[in-house]
Formats: structure tokens, C-alpha cells, sequence
């Protein structure tokens, strides 16, 4: 358990140095879906279940698909490559960075590598699914207010993206 | 520093890094902001769970609604730079300044 947990920080240390040096966009949203795959692995090792479901299913499955699109949308012709000097040296100063400072900056505590599990004598739910249920009883204001942030931003977008007659940019 | 600290610090300091010194693409911004929001996500529900305190479930949830509100801003952003410019290059944003 503490080598898979040791495993998956470092993959995700990996992907974030994969998003920070990215040639193309391409491998920067790939970067990203590694990064979030493996942060679910560590939520779910845990005993974040229903965490770990929010992160799959509404983030991997509805975010990263529009960042996929859009990367198809601004796409250039001939991007640059892993194996360019450019992008070679800053995968190296990053992976340097990290491992420098990684010896500086790990002890030898080794925290919790283990499922922490919360609730974990007599009881048969889960506490992150309990504490999101409270969103909609203690916490409804907070939730009234998300929702407006977001319908604000449907038409902010709507207005951004607005064509032809005028808008925040000059668009099509 | 344990080594959950240390890759959660780490991830979002490379984001940080990724949006601060690669600006080529706009796209490419708004990814190394994703990550970094990312990583805030995966920190503030460890923290939950570890202190098994579970009312504060709700705060990656509301990040995470929050992430989706930037996310969509910035793709509009990046959809009326590029159908006016051409390309998402963030070089394009400075060309007619004074």
C-alpha cells in the first residue's frame, strides 16, 4: 500500500511536469488526463470513493473533453515535439527542481501511506458521501450561490463568444 | 514533509511554473490552470479525509464547480481569440497595442 501510494504521487509529480513543459496543447491535455487518473487512484486508496467518482466522471469525462476540442480547434500545423532541445531542457530543469528539492524537503516521516478510512469503527457509510449530502442541508446557501456563479457564467460565455453583430472581442 | 505534502505542493508549484513561464499557447495557460486547480482538489479532499471531518466534503465540490466556471470562461476566451486572430497564440493578444 505505501509502495502504490509512493508510486501514484510520483506519477502524478510526472503528469504536472508533463502539463509545465508541454510541446503542444495535445500533451499538455494528455498530461492532464494522467494527472487526474492518477489522483483518483490516490482519493479512492484513501477511502475517498464518491470523491474520486465526482473526479472521474464530471471532471475526466466533461472538462477534459472540452479542453480535447478545443485543443482541436487551436491546433498548428507542425507542432513541436518531446524530443526538441527546447522542450528537452525544461522537462530536465523541472525534473531537476523537483528531485532537488525533494531531498531537501522529505523526512523520513512517511505521513499516512495507508487508507485512513474514515469512520472507521461502527459504521457502515461513507463520510465523504455524508459530508457532500450536507451540501444540500447545512451547506444549501453555499450551494444556491455556486449555482448562480454558474449560470453567470453561461452568460458570460454566451457573450464572449457572441459573433457578427458585436461583442468583447472582435469575432466573427 | 511527507511525501503526500510533498506531491501535492509539488503538482501545484509546477502548474504555477508551467502557466507563469509557458505562455506560447493560450490553451497551454489554461491547461497549467487545470492542473493547478486540480491538485487544490485532490489537497482539500485529503485534508477531509485525513482529519475525518466530513462536513468539509463540500469545499472540493464547490472548487470543483468553480474550476468548471474558469474552465469555460477561458475556452470562450480561447474560441473568440482564435476565430478573430487565427491562431491561440498569446504573442497575438500584444500586436496592437500602442
Amino acid at each position: 500500500m505505501a509502495f502504490y501510494l509512493s508510486f501514484l504521487m510520483a506519477a502524478l509529480v510526472g503528469g504536472m511536469i508533463a502539463i509545465a513543459s508541454n510541446p503542444a496543447p495535445y500533451f499538455a491535455a494528455f498530461g492532464l488526463v494522467v494527472v487526474a487518473g492518477v489522483g483518483c487512484g490516490i482519493l479512492v486508496s484513501y477511502g475517498g470513493s464518491f470523491l474520486s467518482l465526482i473526479l472521474f466522471l464530471i471532471y475526466l469525462g466533461g472538462m477534459l473533453v472540452v479542453f480535447a476540442y478545443s485543443a482541436a480547434l487551436a491546433a498548428e500545423p507542425f507542432p513541436e515535439a518531446w524530443g526538441d532541445r527546447v522542450v528537452f531542457w525544461r522537462v530536465m530543469v523541472y525534473g531537476l527542481v523537483v528531485i532537488v528539492a525533494a531531498g531537501f524537503l522529505l523526512t523520513g516521516d512517511t505521513g499516512l501511506l495507508m487508507s485512513v478510512d474514515a469512520f472507521k469503527e461502527f459504521s457502515v457509510i461513507r463520510a465523504d458521501v455524508s459530508g457532500v449530502a450536507m451540501m444540500y442541508s447545512s451547506g444549501g446557501k453555499m450551494l444556491v450561490i455556486c449555482a448562480w456563479v454558474l449560470l453567470l457564467t453561461l452568460f458570460v460565455v454566451l457573450e464572449v463568444t457572441r459573433g457578427l453583430s458585436y461583442g468583447v472581442l472582435r469575432a466573427i | 514533509m511527507t511525501p503526500t505534502h510533498f506531491s501535492l505542493n509539488a503538482a501545484f508549484m509546477l502548474g504555477l511554473a508551467g502557466l507563469t513561464f509557458h505562455r506560447v499557447h493560450l490553451l497551454s495557460a489554461l491547461l497549467c490552470l487545470e492542473g493547478m486547480m486540480l491538485s487544490l482538489f485532490i489537497s482539500m479532499a485529503l485534508w477531509t479525509l485525513k482529519t475525518e471531518s466530513m462536513s468539509l466534503s463540500t469545499a472540493p465540490m464547490l472548487l470543483l464547480a468553480f474550476s468548471a466556471c474558469e474552465a469555460s470562461a477561458g475556452l470562450a476566451l480561447l474560441v473568440a481569440t482564435a476565430r478573430t486572430h487565427g491562431s491561440d497564440h498569446m504573442k497575438n493578444l500584444n500586436l496592437l497595442q500602442c
